[in-house]
């Protein structure tokens, strides 16, 4: 099978999509001949045009609120918000608003909408352009929050988050942009809500989410030269959360190990761990459940300290060892 | 069609649809001081934003809307959701938390919407409807629908961002809205003088280049010709129009304020010399519409809508538990 | 910002202090140096003192509470602080002092482990062993833990439970242990190849204790439970031997009869028997070093110095201040330094430097009706000596009976450390040299 980056992937899954259905359009900033910040709509206004490529004003809360808008009256739109950061913004349009108008409505009208938005560090671009905010969302009832991490997942995912017909909040991580794997050319839809066991093992399970799944598989291979080994878990999506995957690989092994780049106070790792702790898991756990996530600073510039600020696979490789008492 | 002429409509209205917008500014009033009544006797519960003395700006800006054509209302919204083809039965349920109310109890007050007849929907969050209103016109923009959509907002949402950014964004692609802004001269207790360093709110328009239309908003043909005239440019693709339509509120922000932030004297002017459906019964009895007797049938008919709204609500029931987490996700 | 106020660790052996009194209450103002409260320890009541400036926000114990060392008592900040409901914990001591207390700290984790044997709920156990204890109808009853601080996992007692399914056993035996509720797992069996047998069943049935008539009761705390943690430990882990022996103490009674007035002129203080056998032991220890050692760990430490712990009689329990360099010092200095300690000790004002670094120590009961006794060692010491009275006794001295005051001296040693040859060597040497005491002040 052909190899695609991740980047490629998501402009894939979009420019498939909108050749069959004329209800999907793009909206953001940058989006038009520029490309978009990070590349991912490049070529696309010249296939699909300006309506459709919709480049805006730099206006987070009035393209969001446009989005919610043009989604209860029938479009089909997908916001690409330029940095996960400028989430704050947009956040009362999608929160106070994407979120709730179909409950608050006595179940009248529906919000298909995709915001679709890089996240995290490693870029350098210090505080203000790294951060990963899902947890944020994940907290609020009415929205779906997705973070792939390979290129045949964002495929896929996007494809389930553009043909649902709730808001999904579609994390795409800057560092996996030029990562790829293998891609069917053709369209494919990965149901939200499904997790992904990336590695299989019986000693530790190690959750983890978007960039955070390949260092914890470079540990896994480490630890397999020590005889330790690692299952691990994707959750691919956080808000639906698939349970039933973790808890059964918890139950299996006996171990948890829960990492993602996001702040980890208050970060979704301690709902993933106390999700296990209220489980039929609590009984199989035969160590205290670790958690890595980002230190409680904001992202900073040198690279040496913007790289401490994140869990790295020494990080991983030490927790693991830590829950089997080595 | 000598009458309309006498009453300076610029677009044509029959004297029946006259005299139904006459009776919806009467149910209009009703409700709201129903509603009011109800909350002072703990009949019903939560919070309410009572429109009582603006009554012009909402049936005027909706009086030649289709059912296509869309609204965006506020957190003082029964007025609009009456206006543009609301039932006051099903919106006293609402208040009353029942099944039967167009949140089927779960919105309340703020949020009745009636997606059938373009209501988007109340917005709880000041100024949080106005960038949807862009997203429903570029929804008719690209579709190539023929609807418009009017977005009621108030003095004080002129001052949050959204306004500016979606104002900016509906200017730049021509899009089918008018930016309708009842200013009722003050933000919950913030004077609309104090909070604002120009005479008129629609001066703003010329910021993003287009037009910026004041009227007085307790008279219901100014209020009828301008949202007109907004509707047909925009309808012609030529793009939004702001209206600042001045008006008031006759009480309080919401059910519990001791509005020490104006005069009696001031509301008591508004009251007796501005009243909205006052000056229009005076127009419709000059121009020889209704006689005084017809307009008090039409006014006892509103009262009996009303009366009627009440006991359905109050008959009709309550939500159980399992609706609960029922309509979370679509 | 908040500061915590912690728990002292005033000594090695110190785990808890009982908290006496507060001196502080929540809302008053603190300066540096400023008494917060008082503990009692093992061995001392002491006031602690703030290292900090502030208002005192929050009190986590009452008076009488036994507070972990290093736990957090209170929380010092400024009137914008708020401290947490609970505590947080604080980390253990620094590395150099854990590693001293290693030993020690071996065996509180084991007593821990005892102490939670009825109940599993006290057991430091994960989910999972939990699980497996459950579903096998049984309990963490003398299961030992592999994870930190003696944590018990899943494959800890899934060993525990193949070693009892092991476990052979007669049907009457099994059945006896089934109706009286005994886990078969704690009993030594006797029979062919470790069977056990009705009788070992019987043997360990716990004697019934009945009680018919009022008796007081005293809950083990403080001071008490301190001595009492500490002597069963060192009575159970330390191989006593207690050798005896009689000194004639006719010239050592000459010897105190003439220094007493010279000394209680220098020091004000009376020289008693106790400084003349300090001193005499401390000048054969020099000759004997290996009875002047520390055993910890796997080693064995010779001390260079000689440091004399003194066992005190206090109040409803035992402790023993330190006299330093015994060997350098002259009797009137001697004098002085161990009764203003024995003065300290009975008023509880030792400071913990006060109690550290003996290296042997001397127990006398001399002023009752005691002759031979066998004194329980202070471990990390290796050996004790127990001094009873002095007493006229008929002895044969050059073939005829003749009345002179004799003393015994009971010494218990650390059979691990030192063996019966040498310890007896030394206590020949001892009473050789307080029956020739004259021979100390060459």
């Amino acid at each position: 099978m052909r190899e695609l980056t991740y980047l490629e992937a998501v402009r894939e899954a979009m420019s498939l999509e909108m050749r069959k259905n004329d209800d999907v359009f793009l909206m953001g900033e940058d989006i038009g001949v520029y490309g978009g910040a990070f590349g991912v709509t490049r070529g696309m206004i010249e296939e699909f045009g300006p309506e459709r490529i919709r480049n805006t004003p730099i206006s987070e809360a009035g393209i969001a609120g446009a989005a919610v808008g043009s989604a209860l009256t029938g479009m089909r739109p997908i916001m690409e918000l330029q940095f996960s950061d400028f989430i704050t913004i947009a956040l009362d349009q999608i929160v106070n608003q994407a979120a709730k108008l179909r409950y608050m409505y006595g179940g009248k009208g529906k919000v298909p909408m995709v915001v679709r938005t890089p996240s995290g560090s490693g870029t350098g671009a210090a505080a203000q352009h790294s951060q990963s905010l899902e947890a944020w969302v994940a907290h609020i009832p009415g929205l779906k929050v997705v973070q792939p991490s390979t290129a045949y997942d964002v495929k896929g995912l996007l494809k389930a988050a553009m043909d649902d017909d709730n808001p999904v909040i579609f994390y795409e991580h800057k560092l996996l942009y030029k990562t790829s794997s293998e891609v069917p050319e053709e369209e494919y839809s990965i149901p939200l809500g499904k997790a992904d066991i990336k590695r299989e093992g019986t000693d530790v399970t190690i959750v983890a989410s978007a960039i955070m799944v390949h260092k914890a598989l470079e540990a896994a291979a480490e630890l397999e030269k020590e005889g330790i080994s690692v299952e691990i878990v994707d959750p691919r999506t956080l808000v639906p959360l698939d349970t039933e995957t973790i808890i059964q690989s918890v139950t299996k092994t006996g171990r948890l190990v829960v990492v993602h780049e996001a702040v980890k106070r208050g970060g979704f790792g301690g709902e993933i761990a106390s999700m296990i702790a209220e489980s039929e898991a609590f009984d199989y756990l035969d160590a205290p459940i670790k958690r890595l996530g980002g230190i409680s600073a904001p992202i900073p510039y040198n690279p040496e300290l913007e790289k401490a600020a994140v869990p790295q696979v020494p990080d991983i490789i030490n927790a693991v060892k830590e829950t089997l008492n080595k | 069609m000598e009458q309309t002429k006498s009453l300076k409509l610029v677009p044509e209205i029959s004297d029946e649809k006259l005299k139904d917008l006459y009776k919806q500014m009467w149910l209009i009033r009703y409700f709201d001081e129903q509603v009011d009544q109800f909350f002072a006797k703990g009949m019903i519960h939560g919070t309410t934003h009572l429109a009582v003395g603006q009554e012009a700006t909402a049936v005027g800006a909706c009086a030649l809307l289709s059912d296509e054509d869309k609204i965006t209302s506020t957190h003082r919204g029964h007025g609009h959701s009456i206006a543009k083809g609301g039932r006051v039965d099903k919106m006293m349920a609402e208040l009353f938390g029942r099944t039967t109310g167009y949140c089927k109890g779960k919105g309340g007050s703020m949020h009745i919407a009636d997606l059938d007849k373009g209501n988007l929907g109340a917005m709880g969050i000041v100024g949080g409807g106005i960038p949807l209103a862009v997203g429903s016109a570029l929804t008719a923009h690209m579709k190539k629908l023929e609807y418009v959509t009017v977005c009621f907002f108030g003095d004080g949402a002129s001052n949050e961002g959204s306004f500016h950014e979606a104002v900016n964004m509906a200017s730049i692609w021509d899009l089918p809205v008018v930016f309708f802004c009842e200013n009722n001269q003050y933000g919950m207790s913030g004077n609309v003088k104090e909070m604002t360093n120009i005479e008129n709110i629609a001066e703003r328009a010329a910021a993003y280049g287009i037009p910026g239309v004041v009227i007085d908003g307790n008279n219901i043909i100014e209020v009828i010709n301008a949202t007109y005239e907004a509707t047909e440019r925009a309808r012609r693709g030529e793009g939004p129009t702001l209206i600042e339509a001045k008006t008031y509120r006759w009480k309080g922000h919401s059910k519990s304020d001791a509005k020490k932030y104006r005069t009696r004297e001031e509301e008591k002017d508004w009251r007796e010399n501005r009243d909205p459906i006052k000056k229009f019964k005076e127009e419709l009895i000059e121009a020889g519409i209704v006689t005084e007797e017809e307009a008090e049938k039409i006014k006892q008919e509103a009262k009996q809508d009303l009366d009627d709204a009440v006991q359905f609500a109050q008959d009709s029931p309550m939500p159980t538990l399992d609706d609960l987490l029922t309509d979370v996700y679509a | 910002m908040l500061k915590e106020v912690f728990m002292p660790k005033l000594s090695s052996t110190m785990e808890v202090g009982t908290l006496l009194e507060w001196f502080k209450a929540e809302g008053d103002t603190v300066d540096v140096g400023e008494p917060i409260f008082e503990i009692m320890t093992d061995k001392i009541n002491i006031e602690v003192e703030s290292y900090e400036e502030g208002i005192l926000l929050k009190k986590y114990y009452e008076v009488d509470d036994e507070i972990p060392v290093n736990a957090v008592v209170a929380y010092i900040g400024d009137k914008n602080d708020v401290a947490p409901e609970t505590p947080t914990a604080i980390e253990a001591e620094d590395e150099t002092a854990a590693t001293a207390d290693a030993p020690e700290a071996e065996i509180a984790e084991n007593a821990i482990n005892e102490e939670s044997l009825d109940t599993n709920e006290k057991v430091r156990a994960t989910p999972a062993a939990r699980r497996v204890a459950r579903e096998n109808n049984t309990t963490f009853n003398g299961v030992q833990g592999s994870g930190p601080k003696g944590r018990i996992h899943e494959q800890d007692i899934l060993d525990a439970i193949n070693n009892k399914s092991n476990k052979l056993v007669t049907p009457l035996a099994a059945k006896i242990a089934a109706d009286q509720g005994i886990d078969i797992a704690e009993v030594h069996g006797t029979g062919s190849r470790g069977k056990v047998v009705k009788q070992d069943i019987l043997n360990n049935q716990q004697p019934q204790t009945e009680v018919t008539e009022e008796v007081e009761r005293i809950k083990l705390k403080g001071l008490r439970k301190a001595v009492a943690d500490k002597m069963l430990q060192n009575a159970q882990s330390i191989p006593h031997v207690t050798l005896t022996t009689d000194v004639d103490m006719t010239r050592a009674i000459e010897l105190r009869k003439a220094l007493l007035p010279v000394i209680e002129s220098q020091t004000s203080y009376r020289v008693s028997y106790t400084e003349i056998i300090m001193k005499a032991t401390a000048s054969t220890l020099k000759q004997h070093p290996r009875v002047n050692a520390s055993l910890i760990g796997n080693e064995i430490i010779i001390n260079k110095s000689i440091n004399l712990g003194l066992a005190v009689a206090v109040e409803d329990g035992l402790i023993v201040p330190s006299v330093a360099n015994v060997d350098k010092l002259g009797l009137a200095d001697l004098t002085t330094v161990s009764k203003e300690l024995g003065a300290k000790a009975r008023h509880n004002k030792l400071t913990p430097d006060e109690m550290k670094g003996s290296t042997f120590t001397i127990s006398n009961l001399g002023m009752y009706a005691i002759d031979g006794f066998t004194p329980i060692i202070n471990a990390p010491e290796t050996a004790i000596l127990g001094v009873g009275r002095i007493v006229e006794k008929a002895v044969v001295v050059d073939g005829s009976v003749v009345v002179r005051p004799i003393m015994v001296l009971s010494l218990s040693f650390d059979h691990r450390a030192i063996d019966g040859a040498p310890a007896a060597a030394f206590l020949t040497e001892l009473k050789e040299c307080l029956e020739n005491p004259w021979a100390l002040l060459v």
